[in-house]
């Protein structure tokens, strides 16, 4: 450092000529606000504005939760937390010579956001500051992943002063642990995380606009509310072929065509004005207001370069809603500098259009001034070696690098590796909610399994910019037992539309509908692999119920009923459903290959109440129309009182190709009743339908009601039978472990320990021992022998007390007080018989249980050579 | 078989009998009235049933196009016969009767079930036709080589075999040999075979299977083969130059030809001869290459063309449906606005409305017909065009290269005749070296039979190589004009079908119409 020192002095003198040119060169560097909006003004002038500015009162949060350090305990912090090594002080030395000399050069641009003050009040290089860290989750290996990722886990703290940027700049570990930060904590994050993922990320110090500043995307359109723009296909024109018949002479005239296609244009053209202006007009109304501090407000956001992890051209990330944002957005008014793990770079581009113009070529010293040599120049330009001879004479060398030690680099982080617990990553957002604003629409994220429902994200759609009105709320759920995905209610048409994933026990996938109660406007669309009747679709009415099948072995492919107005029974006979009588019954058939064109039939409509049954059929390939016939099913009676079986004005038919057969009373006979069986099924099927329906409506509300989750089997921690089931293992090995402990139960301590230690035995003592034991567990014995006939007795005295008691107020005992006492007897007698048990069983066991003893401490190790002799 | 009949007399199926049975066995209760009143035809009826009639031959069954199950158990047939138009036949049983052979089942090609028990067969035989036999029931009869069950391994479709009763069900290994040997069967004599004892069995006959397999696979693929040449000759037959692609034409120029094969011996002409056919097959091959070009040619032209009028016919097809469909809707609602009208001037009213719908629908329908026929007749015309010229193209062509044949035909003559004069002379100044074979020697007697022979040698020639020519021209000229006289009569034929469908709908339309006129009259 000292030789870096004198160089500097030395050179001083000739900088002091470059600085005046220098300064005019930094004029320039100024944010993109201040230049734009006054060029011609005097430095006088800028500073009285400045003044002005800064006179206006920043408008600062209700609420400011600011982190204060009380709120951090830093006494578990590492070492590298609280203090520096000499290589890290070196390199604050070399900043603040950096910086000193930028100051003196460039005195009219901010000083440098080089070594903030982290949370133990240690001054730290913001480059050691990142810490790349490459998470252990494959949603977080893509940038958008970290990006959503980072806006979602953290809160957004509005920086202390709005045009400054912080003096504190704590630790990831330490931002994660509060799940809050400024724009800059929130920048450090997924840049560890970006560069830990490959990314050729940096850090960007700068100037942001307002709604950037302030995270408000109330003039955003909300990304889930955009509809993927329909891929408009392109119709290809089908080359004529050689043989094509020419079209039939257009005998119309071209000129009335024209006039017809001029005038609808113009309408065409009138209308589009209209609304071009009213939307105009909204977009007006829309706008925000100018911002007084336009271009001051300092932000931090992302930087990635193309070149790793394949991205093909740089962006920037804003850090807070994890957006991406081209280089060229509007969003961005300026660049002071940026930095990485290795190296820290000023911006000497000129910003008065934004961060339009820059460009991103770090290797270029021109435009960029770096802080350290040598350490990360995979940036340069391809014209390197012309550089390099322009670099000679720039005064931009002069900034003292050169001298300096070539192999110095950038000291290791000194933040703690960056860790984020499953469970954290599963909540994601503090608290696992999240709530954020768009235009004309609100959108809610919950962690899932927070709410019972299995609600994990909500959207509200309004109708004006104050939401006030709502168009539509769409609701996403996760894990439901019932499979339900999302629920779309649209406020204007009142309709209800649910959507299923696959798996909903009958086959749901889409069910719309205004309200569930049963015969009103209802369409429940199926997943048709999962029906075995090919159910496609069920579209209801008051007065209808049509029905989609697919791939039906029958060819059946669609069925419409309409009903009539239900007739009103007079007997009361609830028990029986009254169904709606059914007035026709459509369905149609697609072909069937095997069959004849002429016998395969399209349609049948049965008019029930007409007694007549439509037949029509399909049309043959070459033909343009198709057989049709009609049954009149009435019976009727002949003059002669003969019932009339069939006769030929019964059946009216249309034959595009009569055939002999099909002329016979016999065969039309033979298929009407063949017919009169399918309408008896077809009315029993749709009756059918209706039934199901009427079950599938029973079972969404009792799902809805119940609104179970699924656990998956491999959630060890949510899944309670799992967790059961472990907890029990865990207290059978438990008890298990307690027995073997008892098992080695030394029944000669007590009595060992009254002698005294470290004494060997004698055989007077050993004999005495053995006795006291023995006494005393004759002794133990006893005493529980007492004991229960104790309280054998009590109860037994207790009972006899009870029965007189009894007996004596018999006669004025309520029917309770009776219960009670025989309850209370039956219980008594229950006590006394387990104890009368235990007794007997004790009186058994007891002189077995002494001999066992006996014997035991006989073959005591510590005994048995005393107590065997005497044998 | 049928002791119990013996004392009635054999009798041989009539149409009394086929009445009768009929009768009893169609349709019941009302339907039976019903059929009772209109009489039921032959080739109506589906299944019949005559068993235990002491039928001795069977005939009259031919009405019965349509039957689809006959039992004829329980008989004294001798003879399986009359049952060549039963071609829809799925089930015959033919059990308890007197057949010794199994015959005249040939045509029988939809039977799956067929029963012979009980009779007096002696060997399987002459069911090559039922490719589709699923349960063949053969117990009770007199088979009794084991041999004869690997005429079965030809039915893949058999599932259920009964041979019980059998002399063959004696043998040691009657049932080991049947699995092995039918692998494909699943019931025999009743009883589901047995997976493991179907494996035991393929393991003990593998050898005699295997060779039976391998014999089999021959046969196929030479029968493959065969097809495959058929085809392929099919094809140049269908580009007309069959049998160009070798020395086809060149050898059935010498194979009649007597005089040039006996010249052929003498020297130098062999070389000659060498070179000629050389020469003359690679013309051939040359119009062979040629032919298949404009064969392939013709036909995408042909494919082509038939898109196109497909594509046209379908178009308006659809048009007129549409038409109909739309008319339909529209019909049917104003039908049932006259059935609710009550004022009798609105109902003719509307009747007459109706009336002009239905004109209207003629007339559109009319010139959407009309209007596809102008189109398709300029089509036609234009394609007409073109297949003439490229026929016209290639009889040119090909006639020019077999100019160059004749060409051919004719230097070599000239060169023949110079070496046989020649020859002549030296034989003539006994300057020859080599001996000729006496017939040859006979030619060379004096100058006029020489050249007498040579010429007639020429002739044969010219004459095959004029008669290919002519066989080529000719065939594709007709190929052509056949080709374009269909296609015009198919047009036509589609124009007069659809006309008559469209008159027939306007018929029913409007009679309909009158019906409910006279109707409301009433």
């Amino acid at each position: 450092m000292e030789v870096l020192k004198e160089k500097v002095e030395e050179e001083e003198a000739a900088e002091r000529e470059d600085a005046a040119e220098w300064a005019e060169r930094m004029e320039k560097m100024r944010p993109a606000e201040v230049q734009k909006e006054e060029t011609i003004l005097t430095q006088e002038m800028l500073r009285d504005l400045e003044k002005k500015i800064l006179e206006i009162e920043i408008p600062t949060p209700t609420d400011p939760p600011v982190v204060t350090e009380d709120t951090i305990d830093i006494s578990n912090l590492p070492l590298s937390y609280k203090t520096n090594t000499p290589k890290e002080e070196h390199l604050l030395q070399v900043a603040n010579n950096f910086s000193r000399q930028y100051s003196h050069l460039c005195p009219d641009r901010v000083p440098l956001f080089l070594h903030p003050l982290n949370e133990c009040e240690v001054p730290k290089f913001v480059s050691t500051t990142l810490r790349p860290t490459l998470m252990p989750y494959p949603d977080l290996y893509n940038w958008d992943g970290c990006a959503n990722f980072v806006s979602d886990f953290l809160t957004r703290v509005p920086l202390p002063d709005p045009l400054k940027p912080p003096l504190h700049l704590y630790s990831s570990t330490t931002v994660l642990k509060q799940q809050k930060g400024n724009c800059f904590d929130f920048s450090m994050l997924l840049c560890s995380m970006l560069l830990g993922a490959g990314y050729d990320a940096y850090c960007v110090n700068g100037y942001g606009s307002q709604d950037l500043c302030n995270m408000d995307l109330t003039r955003e359109v909300c990304p889930l509310t955009v509809k993927p723009k329909e891929r408009v296909r392109k119709i290809q024109k089908v080359q004529p072929k050689k043989y094509t018949i020419k079209p039939p002479r257009d005998l119309t005239s071209r000129f009335e065509q024209e006039q017809e296609v001029k005038r609808q244009e113009e309408a065409k053209a009138q209308e589009e004005k209209l609304r071009w202006e009213e939307e105009e007009r909204l977009l007006e109304a829309e706008k925000a207001k100018p911002d007084p501090l336009h271009g001051l407000r300092v932000h931090c956001w992302v930087l990635v370069l193309s070149g790793k992890r394949e991205v093909p051209e740089g962006f920037f990330i804003d850090p807070f809603t994890g957006r991406s944002y081209s280089t060229q957005d509007d969003h961005f008014l300026g660049i002071e500098s940026l930095w990485n793990h290795r190296n820290y770079w000023v911006n000497m581009q000129d910003c008065w259009n934004c961060c339009k113009d820059l460009v991103f070529d770090l290797g270029d010293p021109v435009r960029w001034e770096y802080m350290l040599l040598g350490t990360d120049t995979s940036q340069l330009s391809l014209a390197e070696e012309e550089d390099e001879g322009l670099n000679d004479d720039d005064d931009v060398q002069d900034l003292g690098k050169k001298t300096e030690d070539k192999s110095f680099d950038m000291p290791s982080s000194w933040v703690k590796q960056i860790e984020i617990s499953p469970e954290a990553f599963k909540t994601r957002c503090p608290n696992g909610k999240k709530v954020l604003q768009y235009r004309r629409a609100q959108l809610e994220k919950w962690a899932p399994y927070l709410n019972s429902n299995g609600l994990v994200c909500r959207l509200t759609t309004y109708e004006d910019l104050e939401c006030t009105k709502i168009l539509e709320i769409k609701e996403w759920y996760q894990n439901r037992e019932d499979t339900l995905e999302l629920k779309h209610i649209n406020n204007c048409t009142g309709l209800h539309t649910d959507y299923f994933r696959p798996g909903h026990p009958q086959a749901l996938w889409v069910h719309t509908y205004k309200s569930m109660q049963p015969e009103n406007d209802r369409v429940m669309e199926f997943y048709e692999t999962a029906r075995v009747d090919g159910l496609i679709k069920r579209e209801e009415t008051p007065k209808t119920m049509t029905e989609y099948y697919k791939g039906r072995p029958d060819f059946l492919s669609y069925r419409h009923i309409n009903f009539g107005p239900r007739v009103k029974k007079l007997t009361v006979t609830s028990t029986e459903s009254n169904p709606r009588p059914m007035v026709k019954i459509t369905e149609r058939f697609s072909r069937n290959p095997a069959k004849p064109a002429d016998e395969d039939v399209a349609e049948r409509v049965f008019l029930i109440a007409e007694e007549r049954i439509q037949l029509r059929y399909h049309c043959r390939d070459d033909h343009i129309t198709a057989s049709k016939s009609e049954f009149l099913r009435r019976s009727e009676v002949d003059n002669k009182g003969n019932k009339i079986i069939m006769t030929s004005d019964m059946c009216i038919s249309f034959e595009v190709e009569p055939m002999e057969h099909t002329k016979k009373l016999l065969y039309q006979y033979e298929t009407m009743m063949h017919l009169k069986n399918e309408e008896k099924l077809s009315k029993h099927q749709a009756w059918e339908s209706e039934l199901e329906v009427l079950e599938i409506l029973k079972l969404r509300e009792e799902e809805e009601e119940a609104h179970m989750l699924s656990i998956s089997i491999y959630d060890t921690k949510r899944n309670k039978r799992s967790k059961e089931h472990r907890e029990a293992m865990e207290r059978v090995m438990h008890e298990e472990h307690l027995r073997q402990v008892e098992a080695q139960l030394d029944y000669l301590a007590p009595f060992l320990a009254q002698l005294p230690p470290g004494e060997k035995l004698t055989r007077m003592q050993a004999v005495r021992l053995k006795e006291e034991c023995l006494s005393d567990f004759k002794q133990r014995l006893i005493d529980k022998a007492n004991l229960i006939q104790a309280r054998f007795e009590k109860e037994n005295q207790e009972l006899q007390k009870k029965q007189q008691w009894y007996q004596e107020n018999q006669v004025t005992l309520t029917p309770e007080d009776e219960d009670l006492y025989l309850s209370y007897c039956s219980q008594a007698m229950f006590r006394i018989h387990i104890l009368e048990q235990r007794l007997n069983r004790h009186k058994e066991l007891a002189p077995l249980k002494y001999l066992a003893l006996e014997e035991k401490l006989c073959k005591d190790p510590r005994l048995a050579e005393f107590l065997k002799v005497p044998a | 078989m049928n002791r119990i009949y013996d004392s009635v007399e054999p009798r041989v199926i009539d149409d009394d009998m086929l009445k009768l049975a009929v009768g009893e066995q169609g349709p019941q209760e009302e339907a039976g009235q019903l059929a009772k009143q209109e009489g039921i035809l032959f080739k109506d009826v589906l299944s019949l049933q005559l068993d235990f009639q002491n039928i001795l031959r069977i005939d009259n069954l031919w009405q019965f196009e349509n039957l689809q199950k006959l039992q004829l158990d329980n008989n004294i047939i001798e003879r399986i016969e009359g049952l060549e138009n039963l071609t829809q036949l799925v089930w015959l049983d033919l059990s308890f009767n007197n057949i010794k052979v199994i015959e005249g089942l040939d045509t029988l090609v939809n039977l799956e079930d067929l029963s012979l028990f009980n009779n007096r067969i002696s060997k399987i035989d002459s069911l090559d036709a039922l490719v589709k036999l699923q349960v063949l029931s053969l117990g009770n009869n007199q088979i009794d080589n084991m041999m004869n069950i690997i005429y079965l391994r030809q039915f893949k479709c058999l599932r259920t075999l009964s041979l019980s009763g059998n002399p063959i069900t004696q043998a040691e290994d009657y049932r080991m040999f049947i699995y092995a040997h039918l692998p494909d069967l699943v019931y025999l004599d009743f009883r589901r075979i047995d997976d493991h004892m179907a494996n035991l069995a393929e393991m003990k006959y593998q050898y005699t299977i295997d060779e039976l397999k391998h014999r089999e696979h021959l046969r196929q693929t030479k029968l493959e083969e065969e097809e495959a040449q058929q085809m392929k000759l099919e094809e140049h037959k269908m580009a007309f130059v069959e049998h160009l692609n070798g020395s086809f034409l060149f050898d059935s120029m010498y194979a009649e030809d007597v005089e040039g094969s006996k010249l052929s011996c003498l020297p130098i002409v062999g070389e000659l001869l060498e070179t000629y056919k050389d020469k003359f097959v690679i013309i051939c091959l040359n119009i062979f290459e040629y032919g298949l070009k404009q064969h392939e040619k013709r036909k995408l032209e042909l494919d082509t063309f038939n898109e196109c009028v497909q594509e046209a016919i379908k178009e308006n097809q659809e048009q007129g449906k549409l038409r109909i469909a739309r008319f339909e809707e529209k019909h049917l609602l104003s039908v049932s606005a006259i059935r609710e009208e009550s004022e009798l001037l609105n109902i003719e009213k509307r009747i007459v409305e109706c009336g002009e719908d239905i004109t209207e629908l003629f007339n559109v329908l009319m010139t959407l017909e009309m209007q596809l026929v102008e189109q398709l007749e300029e089509t036609i015309n234009m394609f007409e065009r073109n297949i003439t010229d490229m026929v016209g193209t290639f009889i040119e062509n090909v006639q020019s290269l077999i100019l160059s044949c004749r060409d051919l035909e004719n230097h070599h003559h000239e060169k023949l005749l110079e070496i046989s004069i020649s020859t002549l002379e030296k034989i003539i100044k006994g300057e020859l070296d080599e001996e000729l074979p006496d017939d040859v020697r006979t030619l060379f007697v004096d100058k006029d039979t020489i050249i007498n022979a040579v010429g007639a040698s020429h002739d044969i020639h010219l004459l095959q190589i004029d008669n290919r020519e002519d066989e080529l021209v000719t065939r594709i000229n007709s190929w052509c004009t056949h080709l374009v006289d269909k296609i015009h009569k198919d047009e036509v034929m589609r124009n007069r079908k659809r006309v008559k469908e469209i008159n027939q709908y306007i018929d029913h339309m409007q009679s309909e119409l009158d019906n409910l006129e006279c109707g409301d009259m009433d």
